[in-house]
């Protein structure tokens, strides 16, 4: 089960709104390589994983992706709060604000809504792995960029503290490979799907 | 699983990790974490978004210094964060002594920090509530995502 605690993993402290901000930051709530589909990744790929250590850490760091997904919420909530009628004609927001007035939505920045198509869940630890691999790299570009698009520093020091966690899951799941390696068959690590086969 | 030898053997520097010397082809391999490397204290970790300086790879833009962790709440963020880090270390390192021998002084910190937090700033959990003369505390205000004048990191 889950328990809520009543706080972010990190300060988020939004001095100055910017609803243009708001419309590319919401990729990383609802978009395609975005908290959501992080967090709801790896914990249902938890259930078809045979190994204890894969367990737990795709719990872990799935739980982990929750409270991002929590910070990314804050930061829209926060750069769109108290806006004026001239900030809500912004070019970009205005065709968010239409839909959703300031409420916080899942969806990329593109105005396509969050699908789970944008992740994968296979039932096959070496096929997970390697997706939540690559995830966690989709996830660091999108940080990236999003460090390129902005000027606000209150923002871009949360952005800077989600970006550095990404690249710490993939090593965590890199290591998660080398462990799952050495429990498979030494000679073919495809001869059989442990997910699977018994 | 990786063997203690293996797990020990001395680092290759910073940022530096172990392969074994053979390895499948076909698989993706990324170097293992030794143990025992170096650790950015609890208000650096929460800084830098990890408690290893060797896997702190910054981008090139708008790597400006970040703030001064100060505050109780913020305090609090730090050594929840290095709990977590060093959780999710021991997931793959479970066999390291030392890092849970850290992971156990850290949650000590963790719990008297969170305990004396709560006693002067309302409470985190909605079971700490039993804690206090009322319910309110849970319910009242400010919720994690609004914004508090003069408030930060």
């Amino acid at each position: 089960m889950f328990v809520y605690e009543k706080k972010l993993q990190y300060p988020v402290h939004i001095k100055n709104t910017n609803p243009r901000l708001a419309s590319l930051i919401i990729s990383q709530y609802g978009g395609p390589d975005g908290e959501l589909g992080a967090s709801l990744r790896y914990l249902s790929q938890r259930y078809a994983m045979p190994y204890p250590e894969l367990k737990a850490l795709l719990t872990d760091i799935g739980t982990e992706e929750l409270g991002h997904l929590e910070m990314i919420g804050t930061i829209v909530h926060q750069l769109t709060r108290d806006l004026s009628e001239e900030q809500i004609k912004t070019a970009g927001f205005d065709s968010y604000f239409v839909d959703r007035t300031t409420g916080v939505y899942p969806t990329a920045a593109s105005g396509f809504p969050w699908s789970a198509a944008s992740m994968a869940v296979k039932g096959d630890i070496i096929c997970d792995l390697s997706e939540d691999m690559a995830a966690e790299q989709k996830a660091r570009v999108t940080y990236d960029n999003i460090l390129r698009l902005s000027d606000d520093p209150d923002v871009n020091d949360v952005i800077r503290f989600l970006r550095e966690r990404e690249i710490v899951h993939f090593q965590r799941f890199g290591e998660a490979v080398s462990l799952a390696k050495e429990r498979m068959d030494q000679k073919n690590v495809y001869f059989v799907n442990p997910a699977f086969d018994k | 699983m990786y063997s203690d030898h293996e797990m020990n053997r001395p680092a290759c520097g910073e940022g530096m990790g172990c392969l074994p010397s053979c390895a499948p082809l076909a698989v993706p391999f990324v170097p293992f974490q030794p143990a025992g490397g170096k650790r950015y204290s609890q208000n650096d970790a929460l800084n830098n978004g990890t408690l290893f300086p060797g896997l702190n790879l910054p981008f090139h833009v708008k790597n400006e210094a970040s703030n001064v962790v100060s505050g109780p709440l913020a305090e609090l963020q730090a050594l929840e964060f290095v709990l977590l880090e060093l959780g999710l270390y021991l997931d793959t390192h479970r066999n390291d002594e030392e890092a849970f021998a850290l992971f156990q002084q850290y949650a000590a910190l963790e719990k008297a920090g969170r305990e004396k937090y709560e006693s002067m700033y309302g409470p985190l959990f909605q079971r700490s509530t039993a804690n206090g003369d009322c319910f309110c505390g849970w319910i009242q205000d400010p919720w994690p995502w609004n914004f508090m004048e003069g408030e930060g990191k």
